[in-house]
């Protein structure tokens, strides 16, 4: 076909071409310059969003990041005041001992509950700490009210149970905190299962006469225990599950010595055995025996008087502050005679059973703090991971390639120096210039 | 002889003449090339022979094609369509481009400052980080919404400026054609002015679809639309930029009639009058509902959830956020005064579209951007219930009224975040439990969960305590509230809270749910108030803010990249159209010099023939002087 090109086609069709490399050539040189490929969403719509989405959950792990940071602040400084209530509790522990060789006198016995008092004091400090934001560390959702305090009748918690949990992945929430109750309050008493503490004298209705001590106590049975407990709550009515080890002068009656125990239930009845017939426990004293019943046994030596009763429990909880208090009130009483020298004894050896605890108790909470600051390094590793490549993946969607874009834009240079050179060249060509 | 040539002369002068004419045009837009129609003259015989008695001019005409002209004037018309919607969606796409300071970052900004604050909650800081990252997100909603919005200012002022040109072209169109026919019936060929009028046509076709029908006269007609006479012969009518029916701020094109006017917006589907009406029925109008649908979901969700949780000071949350009504437009021709006033019920069944409700005798619901029927209940009240609205009557409304409903009209504009005090963010949650110290089992309670916080004794202390046959939850005056046998795990539910219990509780063990006071360390509220917002909260609840905020780019991005390519496309149909036509019609200057050089050779060989002619002369006159 015979296709005739008019002159201003023909300029028009030359200065389109040069403006469209034009037109490429900055686009090149925009994503040259700023080092990203894609400049607007359609540039490449699909990788946009997916730029999005990856720039939101890097700003998210981010976030998480700081909040795991603020997490292992506050869990590092649970973590030292543990440790502090555990170097507490030790030392404590080291008092009681040297109290309980039984030749101090009531002097060195005070001194000593002055240290234990100066301690107690340090205790509730450790228990009153702040972190830096002015937020107490064991005080539950409460953290802006002074969690513990004593007003005269012992030390109470005025905070609550709330734990606060850190995001610190999409899907993992951690504690950053203990709450004072369960830190300072509930530590279980005695040996975990029960305790045995003096009881009073049936005879003078005031404390024990004798020199019984109560020494180390253990379960032995632990479903006969609970059989125990069970029976004790389907009574009628209802008794709780305590016992009282009674002192009788039993074998060489009216002597005046208390050769045997028996064992009263709560409301003060001989306690009965599970055998058909039934028959009351009791059993014969000897000095530094064992006393069994409903799968317990508790060691007994000295010599109780006739009438001295021990007291056998469930244990319960009870607050550091109240271990540390009821032994400094026990050695304040002083070990002037056997008999008080027994008393105190007694509750020797139950403050020993339940600073042992005490130290459980920390090590115990020592031990969560150190998995939880175990799962905060596991988060950060996965959390660097995962964000690694998703760096990885955005430079992929979103970067150019420089060599391909540099040689790119040299050859839309090239290609732009031909169209401008073609279009000077073609633009002289003139019939006219040879019409002389 | 002497005639013959002097025939010659007339005839190549006439020719220079419109080879001088053509390069001088050959710059001249719409210009066709014109040519010199030579034949001989009619021969007189003269003794049996035929002389030839030398070369006439029948005319001048002009290399044009009807055929072509109307193809160029489709391609440009689409073209126009295309550009005019391709530089629109640009603007919009370049509103999304920076994906550090969009939508979606400014939202994740937001839930982080959430979360700082869930990490800190007393701090007095992070909590106005979190009110300075509301405010940000609120300024990111209101800017884009203020950008679109100036789109469609913009919009509304090119629609008026083209209505004015579509007018002084028409009116051209017709003066040309009066002046065509006047010229037509005096015998000459008017090709300057056919050229002219062809201009004026190809400008029309890149503002508005055209249909050209050519007349017997020379004259054409014009038509628009669905078929309205633009141009009718010597007459022309006009268009004009009026409101719409419903919205006074709101352009749109319609056609003047002797008896008033007509929207023809709709059949409308070329030239950049066309394009722009697309662009903002395809691509605005969906944005702007779809920031608005954000908005309204962002304060929906984030408001119940902050209502559930306590601030600072121990009180119950209030509004976080406040967003603006749904819109009702009566139309203007409407005449019974009737109102209808609109209220959302659930973000999760809105959708990115406006309705147009119609009364019949009964009323009808249809989407305002398809046309396509809406489900519509009636409620108690009497009110018409669809998509997420509830729209009360007022007034007896008179057969065929009708209403445009806007579902999320002034949402983004009243967006606001309302708590203004950082320490009344709600970032605790409103209860707390706790076992009691005596507990001899081991059961456990959780933290406790809110179900409604509009129960007014939701923060009444309770008492849950273990029996022989399960639990019990009795008030602080004793009263029993709930009982039940006891499973672990299982929930107990409250005055409008749940909780759990755990564990083996022991018979006479209890559990209190207590007014969270003085918890300013609690953060259970603020993680939930995050929790929400990645959450499927629009579209029937199967999409998260954040997933309507990329939905929304890649939507805009792939109508700009779609666009762009069409007009790519486009763009070679209409250059192969113009060079078609060009080729045609244009000015080559080497051919014209090459016709200059011929026409030239011919004039003085003409030129010539006289001088022969009269040396013959002379020859003869000496002959008979001698």
């Amino acid at each position: 076909m015979n296709f005739r090109l008019s002159t201003a086609g023909q300029h028009a069709a030359g200065i389109a071409q040069i403006m469209k490399q034009q037109t490429l050539l900055a686009q090149t040189q925009q994503q040259v310059a700023s080092g990203k490929r894609i400049q607007t969403p359609a540039d490449d719509p699909v990788a946009s969003v997916r730029i999005l989405g990856i720039e939101r959950a890097q700003s998210q792990l981010e976030q998480y990041g700081r909040n795991a940071g603020i997490a292992a602040d506050r869990l590092g400084l649970g973590e030292q005041s543990l440790s502090d209530v555990g170097t507490l509790l030790q030392r404590v522990h080291e008092l009681t001992v040297k109290a309980n060789n039984g030749s101090l006198d009531d002097v060195s016995l005070k001194s000593i509950a002055t240290e234990l008092r100066s301690r107690a004091q340090e205790l509730m400090e450790i228990a009153n700490r702040q972190d830096s934001n002015d937020e107490y560390l064991f005080a539950g959702y409460s953290s802006g009210t002074r969690p513990f305090s004593d007003a005269g009748s012992g030390v109470t918690y005025g905070g609550d149970q709330g734990v606060r949990q850190l995001q610190i992945s999409s899907s993992q929430k951690i504690a950053d905190s203990f709450q004072g109750q369960r830190v300072f309050m509930d530590v279980t008493e005695g040996n975990g299962s029960f305790v045995v503490e003096n009881g009073t004298n049936s005879v003078s209705a005031g404390v024990n006469q004798g020199t019984g001590v109560i020494g180390a106590s253990q379960i032995v049975d632990a479903a006969a225990w609970a059989a125990a407990a069970a029976s004790a709550a389907a009574a009628l009515p209802p008794l709780a599950n305590e016992y009282s080890i009674h002192f009788i002068d039993n074998t060489v009656p009216g002597d005046g010595v208390a050769e045997a125990w028996e064992l009263l239930d709560a409301a003060g009845n001989p306690a009965m055995d599970g055998g058909a017939p039934p028959a009351p426990i009791q059993g014969n004293y000897v000095s530094g025996g064992s006393i069994s019943f409903h799968g317990i046994q508790v060691t007994l030596s000295g010599t109780p008087a006739v009438g001295d009763s021990f007291t056998v429990r469930p244990a319960g909880k009870e607050s550091l502050f109240k271990t540390i208090d009821d032994l400094a009130a026990a050695l304040e009483n002083g070990a002037g005679s056997t008999r008080q020298q027994a008393v105190l004894g007694t509750n020797l050896n139950k403050a020993l059973a339940q600073l042992d605890q005490g130290l459980t108790h920390v090590l115990e909470l020592r031990t969560e703090i150190g998995a939880r600051l175990s799962s905060l390094d596991t988060a950060a590793s996965l959390r660097e991971d995962l964000d690694a490549q998703m760096t990885g993946t955005l430079s992929g969607l979103r970067d150019i390639d420089y060599a391909e874009a540099i040689s790119r834009l040299n050859q839309q240079l090239t290609g732009l120096q031909a169209a401008q050179a073609a279009y000077a060249k073609i633009g002289q060509m003139s019939l006219f210039d040879w019409l002389r | 002889m002497l005639n013959v040539a002097l025939s010659g002369l007339r005839a190549f002068q006439r020719a220079l003449d419109t080879t001088s004419h053509n390069i001088a045009n050959v710059a001249t837009p719409g210009y066709s090339r014109q040519r010199v129609d030579l034949s001989t003259m009619p021969p007189h015989g003269v003794a049996g022979l035929q002389i030839g008695s030398g070369v006439g001019v029948d005319g001048v005409s002009r290399n044009a094609d009807d055929l072509l002209s109307a193809q160029l004037r489709r391609a440009s018309s689409s073209y126009s369509r295309l550009d005019a919607y391709a530089t629109k969606a640009g603007s919009l796409n370049n509103l999304f481009a920076d994906s550090q300071t969009g939508l979606s970052a400014a939202l994740q900004r937001y839930t982080n400052a959430l979360q700082g604050v869930a990490s800190t909650p007393s701090s007095i800081p992070a909590r106005q980080v979190l009110l300075s990252e509301a405010d940000g997100l609120v300024t990111r909603l209101q800017t884009y919404d203020a950008r679109l919005s100036d789109i469609e200012t913009g919009i509304n002022e090119q629609l008026r400026a083209e209505a004015t040109s579509i007018n002084s072209i028409a009116q051209n169109i017709a003066r040309l054609n009066q002046e065509i026919q006047r010229a037509t019936g005096s015998g000459t060929t008017p090709n300057d002015l056919l050229d002219a009028r062809d201009r004026q046509l190809a400008d029309l076709s890149k503002l508005i679809d055209t249909s050209v029908v050519k007349q017997g006269d020379g004259t054409v007609n014009v038509s628009i639309g669905s078929g309205q006479p633009l141009v009718l012969g010597v007459l022309s009518s006009e268009v004009v930029a009026q409101p719409t029916e419903f919205q006074p701020e709101r352009m749109t094109i319609a056609f003047r009639t002797s008896s008033g006017t007509t929207d023809i917006s709709a059949s409308l589907s070329g030239g950049s009058v066309g394009g722009l009406l697309d662009f903002r029925r395809e691509m605005l109008d969906p944005a702007r509902s779809e920031l608005g649908r954000m908005a309204v979901a962002l304060t929906e969700v984030t408001n119940a959830q902050h209502h559930a949780g306590v601030d600072l000071n121990g009180n119950l949350g209030g509004d976080f956020f406040e967003v603006g009504g749904a819109q009702v437009f009566a139309a203007r021709s409407n005449i019974s005064g009737t109102t209808l006033t609109a209220t959302r019920t659930g973000a999760g069944d809105l959708i990115a579209a406006d309705y147009v409700v119609r009364y019949d005798g009964g009323w009808k619901v249809q989407r305002a951007d398809t046309g396509a029927d809406v489900p519509l209940t009636i409620g108690s009240g009497g009110q018409l219930q669809f998509g997420g609205l509830s729209v009360t009557v007022n007034g007896t409304p008179a057969i065929g009224e009708r209403f445009l409903v806007k579902p999320v009209g002034n949402a983004i504009e009243g967006l606001k975040v309302v708590v203004g005090d950082a320490t009344k963010i709600a970032a605790a949650a409103p209860i707390r439990t706790l076992a009691a110290s005596t507990n001899t089992g081991n059961g456990t309670i959780s933290a406790g969960e809110v179900l409604d916080a509009s129960d007014p004794a939701l923060r009444n202390g309770v008492t849950i305590s273990i029996t022989a046959s399960g639990w019990e939850a009795r008030d602080s005056s004793n009263t029993l509230l709930d009982s039940g046998a006891y499973t672990p795990g299982g929930n107990i539910e409250v005055n409008g809270w749940r909780v759990q219990l755990g564990g083996q509780p022991a018979v006479g063990d209890s559990f209190t749910v207590t007014s969270n006071t003085s918890g300013v360390g609690d953060n259970r509220n603020a993680l939930k108030l995050a929790t929400v917002l990645g959450q499927g909260v629009l579209s029937g609840g199967t999409e998260s803010l954040d997933a309507a905020a990329s939905r929304l780019v890649s939507t805009v991005g792939v109508a700009t990249s779609g666009t762009n390519a069409s007009l790519e496309a486009q763009q070679i149909i209409y250059d192969d159209s113009k060079a078609a036509l060009d080729g045609l019609s244009g000015v080559n200057l080497d051919e014209e010099a090459a016709n200059l050089v011929r026409y030239q050779q011919a004039y003085q060989a003409a030129a010539q023939m006289i001088r022969v002619t009269q040396s013959m002369m002379d020859t003869l006159f000496a002959a008979f002087n001698r």
